[in-house]
């Protein structure tokens, strides 16, 4: 029968927890917290050997229904997490976290750091990777923390500064800030992850007292170590990085290089595009072009005015000079079959025309290019620009017609 | 420092207490859908199924039968080229030389015609000749080897036993909702299966009207005084007749996507995926436009948002193609294998990304994306079902679908735990990771994208168990770090179809759970609708059933400024206020849900009677249809001529006048049209009364009680019981006990002089006592009757002490002179031991093994108390 009784048990464990999840979804919270109490019961015997226990769902759900209870207060919040930080030893850290996440969504930062440092304090058994991980990523926001201080103090600086007068425990202050977040922020870089905010910050503070190396390492080792998931904004924080410090055309090209191939649609690729077609190199110029083929490929990209005129400009330079038609030709090449029907379909020519002029002004002379002059799009927006008698658009309608023979070579 | 979850959502609110039907009931006999319990015990089930002429049976044997009626050739077809010879078709005996190697089949058939006369019947027998015929042919007559047959049916059994498990055919969902061309209008078009088989492609447009009649109904309910007002807002109506398309095959599912202004929408059945196009103008009829045929089932069929007139499809061998409709299909991959690590399921996804040239291609274990330009070389991983996204154990993924509407680089990855937003420009780690907690994995998702500033709305719906999920997410389009997507608000449960049960009128009970089944079968899709008028918007969502059934529900958007009391706590649905609900979490929760429901009841039909009254029709519409349906569920008849042979009508069985008799009763009962009361004539014997049945073990005392109140008097019962006290049995217990030992003494001696003619009497004077003590088939008032001496029944031999005491019987018993004395006096210590009983036959019985009738009476207290009374 103690079998049976367990098992009744387990029954109207389950049959309470639809019971609150079922409120919980309903936003019926006083009803799932009615509920929830209930619930409590089942730590008593809690023989499950489940993914989640039900001390991490009584910590979910209650932290949940607390955060919507109409009538709920961070007091009550807080000493709801502090019993539950001594119900499930192994998830205290991860208990802390979230506590301190609470706490700074609600503007308490103070709370939250010293939630963050008394969680840093504590030991139990032997620590597991789990728990070093975990501790790293404490340390991590611990040191954000102190980040954020360290700019807040730095801003008052900045300011007093400016009327010429100056506070030596601030400062002080902020260098013991610095200091500590330092520390704490070049652990977690180390460990394989997505860092973006910790390696940000890092960054900053390093640029502020002048330690360009160290900065410029760190920023390597995310962008370039293989063991790091591939990230673009790593290569674009390098990017940032090495501009500000107004490093050579040649590396600024290199890192954006690799960004191109990571994510050829990122924004950056418009000057990416610039600063190629302004090199002299013709194999640069070649890679600008494929550069803003490539970001137009992506749909995100179709109604992007600057895009397309990169491109328009580009092709109408490469058309004008009749050099490297064969850059075109080779890129043409592999789009001819879907570019139509994608970019210069009747229907976009005229939403185009409706929404956008300009946007259909580079479309159309790409198109006039790249698909002759009885193109759909062209003939539509031309048309209709000549009807509203604006002047480019005759410019436009005149170059493409003299300059058809170029689209038959593409095209052949 | 923004959080991953919380922020404010927008709130949406359910604008009715539960779905609404919105189309009428699938036309056709719905055919119910499997069960486990239709695999796992079927003889119960077949019974059942029977008279309640519900759930699918798995008739082996019937749907075999139909085969061989239907497709004799392919069953019989060489086996009776070569036996022909054999089987003698005509109606003339078969002459002796013939009869050695011929069966006449006429014979066989009049033997099977009258099977068929007698289907049905319990009693039925299998004539010798048909089972003879069986037994001899069973083995090689039918062409498939029966047990290749056995092997497939097994198969077909686990395959039936995994899709009840987890059917992911439905994958995607068979609804589609065609938005409107300009997002002012009131119009849009539904796309959803019809017919028995959901074989038929439905192409509807409807129109939702919206706003423009509003009507304010304000009330106030006892006991719930902060009321508010209910807003009611007209449903959403049909409009004109959809347009149809027959298809052969059951449509698993719609796949719609708008491109330059006309909507594409994929077909998928098992075998066949079709493509139509619909122009955006309203009353354009769609057209279709090509249709492919498969070997193997299809597992997906995605449209481009990028390209008219491309698709994705999978098949569950492995293969994904680019399908353009222009250039035919293009196989990008063919692997039977899974990406990352082993998985059994044959199921492949396949939808489109960022570039039009790119398609994902998912499999249970994950997703990777594929050039089409250049699928061998060009691939990148997107989703791995593994440590870098945080997958519990088990985890599998079960929808993908690509958000490019919401933003252009990012995908949403169902698995049956949690829910993934993935950006493909940074590959493998989630951006987004929320554990849903539904009870099914969710197979349909529907994305409705909203403007910048606002949350994007994403609906998982799941199928077995029609749950309804409601997310909200931020994630800024084109915006710069990827930190920015984040869960917002917590998610919201919709009605599911079955909800709408306790708002439709109350039926009849065989009817209530026709309709509890018919809307719990599983869903098979959903679609939403935003629709923009003013400044209110409102979202309607559409759910399909797998009968066939759609409903709707509609939920309204609340501006964040206007003052929303019950937004919060209060549950929307239910306009209930806070002193309801504290009511109701005291009350156990049962009775609270009961209460809640009374009270959604209350409301749905006083205040929505626009809702009551499409429930009201849709159950009409229902009724209409299942009556047609039940007509094969006749109870079994017997056809009357093959009951008897004409031989046998011939000759009479009995004595001819009482024939004779009784068929004149019969005649003129008939011309009366009366009922014969009573055969008077020489009333046959009636029969035996049963004997009733002989209790085996001693009488339990709940039985002797029982036969006590029976009879009526069983508070003398209980007094006897009460007072026959505990010392009392204790020296019953100890008086059997020393018995027993004494009775085992004298084992051996007895022995000696037993002789035939005591065991004889010994045997007849048992049967006579032992029903004496209890007989639960005689009627109980006859016990204390029988206890008198002069009463009993008359064939009943003299109580067994009687003639044990006097010494013609000692002597009949063959119990030397000597020891009659020590017997008598024996016998005349017991006598002064009322509540003992005789113990001496019980000696000798002993050795017969018959204590238990013996000691039935020393424990059981009725016939104790009789004893002296009839003995001295």
């Amino acid at each position: 029968s103690s079998h049976e009784h367990k098992l009744n048990f387990k029954k109207s464990k389950e049959v309470c927890l639809s019971y609150i999840q079922d409120a919980m979804l309903h936003k019926q919270w006083k009803r799932a917290a009615e509920f929830l109490t209930f619930y409590i019961e089942s730590l008593e015997k809690d023989y499950s050997r489940e993914y989640m226990g039900p001390s991490e769902i009584i910590w979910r759900i209650g932290t949940e229904i607390l955060c919507h209870h109409s009538q709920s207060s961070m007091k009550e919040f807080n000493s709801f997490i502090e019993q539950m930080k001594t119900l499930g030893v192994k998830r205290f850290l991860k208990v802390c976290l979230e506590h301190t996440f609470h706490l700074l969504c609600n503007g308490l930062i103070d709370e939250a750091y010293q939630n963050l440092s008394l969680a840093e304090s504590w030991r139990y058994g032997e620590q597991t990777a789990i728990q070093d991980k975990e501790m790293k990523l404490i340390q991590a926001y611990r040191g954000l923390l102190d980040y954020y201080s360290w700019s807040k103090q730095k801003n008052i600086l900045l300011e007093h500064g400016q009327d010429g007068f100056e506070d030596l425990s601030v400062e002080q202050e902020m260098h013991s800030c610095f200091r500590k977040a330092t520390v704490n922020l070049k652990e977690i870089t180390k460990i394989p992850g997505v860092w973006d905010q910790f390696v940000k910050c890092y960054v900053d503070l390093l640029e502020f007292y002048g330690d360009h190396n160290e900065a410029r390492q760190v920023l390597n080792e995310y962008a370039y170590n293989s063991k790091f998931p591939a990230n673009p904004n790593a290569h674009v924080y390098l990017y940032q990085f090495l501009k500000r410090h107004g490093e050579s055309k040649k590396s600024l090209i290199s890192a954006l290089k690799i960004l191109h191939d990571v994510a050829p649609s990122h924004e950056l690729m418009i000057d990416f595009n610039t600063m190629l077609q302004k090199s002299k190199k013709r194999k640069k110029r070649r890679l600008g072009l494929e550069v803003i083929f490539a970001a137009l490929d992506y749909a995100g990209w179709k109604e992007n005015v600057k895009a397309w005129s990169c491109l328009a400009r580009q092709v109408k330079q490469i058309v004008i000079s009749e050099k490297h038609l064969d850059w075109i030709k080779v890129e043409w090449n592999s789009r001819k079959d879907w570019w139509p029907a994608f970019h210069f379909s009747r229907y976009l020519a005229k939403r185009n025309w409706q929404e956008n002029e300009s946007l259909s002004y580079e479309k159309a002379l790409v198109a006039g290019i790249l698909l002759g002059k009885d193109c759909k799009y062209f003939k539509y927006v031309s048309h209709q620009g000549c009807k509203a008698q604006v002047k480019r658009f005759r410019i436009l309608k005149k170059f493409v017609n003299k300059r058809n023979p170029v689209y038959l070579r593409i095209s052949g | 420092f923004v959080p991953r979850r919380g922020g404010t959502c927008e709130s949406w609110e359910p604008a009715d207490t539960a779905a609404v039907p919105f189309l009428p009931p699938n036309a056709g006999s719905w055919i119910p859908s499997l069960v486990p319990q239709d695999i796992l015990c079927r003889g119960i089930v077949h019974g059942k199924s029977r008279a309640g002429k519900s759930g699918a049976v798995l008739d082996f044997t019937r749907q075999l039968s139909h085969f061989f009626v239907d497709h004799p050739e392919d069953a019989f077809g060489s086996l009776g080229q070569l036996l022909h010879k054999n089987f003698y078709l005509g109606n003339s005996k078969l002459r002796r030389p013939a009869r050695e190697s011929t069966i006449r089949m006429t014979a066989l058939m009049e033997d099977i015609d009258r099977l068929e006369a007698t289907r049905g019947c319990p009693r039925q027998r299998l004539s010798s000749r048909l089972r003879w015929f069986s037994h001899l042919c069973r083995d090689w007559l039918f062409e498939v080897p029966l047990g290749l047959l056995a092997d497939c049916v097994h198969e077909e059994l686990l395959l039936q036993w995994a899709s009840l498990l987890f059917d992911d055919s439905p994958t995607g969902g068979a609804l589609a909702w065609l938005p409107p061309e300009d997002t002012g209008a009131r119009m849009g078009r539904l796309v959803y299966p019809r017919g028995q088989a959901m074989n038929h492609l439905c192409i509807l447009p409807s129109e939702v009207s919206w706003g423009g009649k509003r009507s304010f109904v304000a009330l106030a309910l006892t006991g719930t005084p902060d009321f508010q007002d209910v807003v009611l807002e007209e449903l959403p109506h049909t409009r004109g007749s959809p347009a149809q398309f027959e298809l052969n095959g059951r449509i698993r599912q719609v796949a719609a996507a708008r491109v330059d202004g006309e909507d594409i929408i994929g077909v998928r059945s098992d075998y066949h995926c079709g493509v139509w196009k619909v122009p955006a103008r309203m009353g354009a009829a769609p057209t279709p436009l090509q249709v492919i045929c498969t070997s193997v089932p299809a597992s997906c069929l995605t449209v481009s948002p990028h390209l008219p007139g491309e698709l994705a499809v999978c098949t569950q061998s492995g293969a994904v193609y680019l399908w353009s409709i222009e250039t035919g299909l293009q196989q990008l991959r063919h692997d039977p294998q899974t990406m990352f690590f082993r998985d059994h399921s044959p199921w492949r996804w396949s939808d489109f990304t960022a570039h039009p040239r790119v398609l994902s291609c998912a499999d249970r274990t994950g997703l990777q994306c594929l050039d089409s330009r250049a699928p061998e070389r060009c691939h990148f991983d997107l989703f791995k079902v593994g440590e870098e996204a945080g997958c519990q154990q088990g985890e599998r993924v079960v929808l993908p679908m690509y958000l490019g509407r919401a933003h252009p680089s990012q995908h949403l990855v169902t698995t049956q735990f949690s829910v993934y937003v993935m950006d493909e420009r940074l590959p493998l780690v989630p951006v987004l990771k929320w554990a849903h907690m539904m009870k099914a994995p969710p197979i349909f998702a529907h994305l409705t994208p909203a403007g910048p500033g606002r949350s994007h709305k994403v609906l998982l719906g799941a199928s077995r168990t029609q749950e309804m999920l409601l997310l909200q997410y931020r994630g800024e389009k084109q915006g710069g770090s990827q930190s920015a997507c984040q869960l917002a608000g917590p998610p919201q449960k919709l009605h599911s179809i079955t909800t709408c049960l306790q708002h439709l009128p109350t039926q009849l009970p065989h009817r209530h759970r026709l309709l509890q089944q018919r809307l719990g079968v599983p869903a098979a899709g959903l679609a939403a609708a935003l629709q923009e008028d003013g400044l209110q918007e409102s979202l309607l969502v559409f759910q399909l059933s797998e009968a066939g059934d759609v409903f709707c529900q509609r939920l309204t958007h609340r501006a964040a400024q206007a003052p929303a009391p019950t937004s919060g706590d209060e549950p929307a649905a239910a306009p209930g206020s806070s002193s309801l609900f504290e009511a109701l979490a005291r009350s156990p929760p049962g009775l609270g849900n009961k209460e809640e429901e009374e009270e959604e009841e209350e409301e749905q039909t006083f205040y929505f009677p626009a809702a009551a009254l499409r429930y009201r029709r849709w159950l009409k519409a229902l009724s209409r249809h299942c009556r047609v349906t039940p007509r094969q569920a006749w109870p079994p008849t017997l056809s009357q001529n093959r009951l008897f042979t004409r031989k046998e009508l011939e000759t009479p069985v009995g004595p001819r006048a009482l024939h004779q008799q009784a068929r004149q009763q019969l005649r003129q009962a008939m011309r009366e049209g009366g009922r014969i009361q009573n055969w008077d004539a020489p009333a046959p014997q009636p029969p035996a009364l049963p004997q009733p049945l002989q209790p085996v073990g001693r009488p339990d005392p709940l039985s002797a009680r029982l036969t006590a109140a029976w009879s009526g008097d069983w508070g003398q019962w209980w007094e006897e019981r009460t007072s026959f006290s505990v010392a009392q049995r204790q020296r019953a217990l100890r008086e059997r006990r020393r018995r027993q030992k004494r009775a085992r003494g004298r084992r051996s001696l007895s022995a000696s002089f037993t002789s035939s003619l005591t065991y004889q009497s010994e045997l007849s004077e048992l049967s006579d006592t032992a029903p004496l003590p209890c007989s639960p088939g005689r009627p109980a008032a006859v016990l204390p009757r029988e206890a008198s001496p002069a009463g009993g029944s008359p064939p009943a031999s003299p109580a067994p002490e009687e003639p044990l005491l006097s010494s013609q019987s000692l002597r009949c018993r063959g119990i030397p002179k000597e020891r009659r004395k020590t017997l008598r006096d024996y016998l005349a210590v017991w006598a002064e031991d009322p509540p003992e009983p005789p113990e001496l036959p019980g000696s000798q019985l002993s050795q017969l093994c018959i204590p238990s009738s013996q000691s039935q009476l020393s424990s059981a207290s009725q016939p104790r108390r009789k004893r002296p009374r009839m003995g001295f």
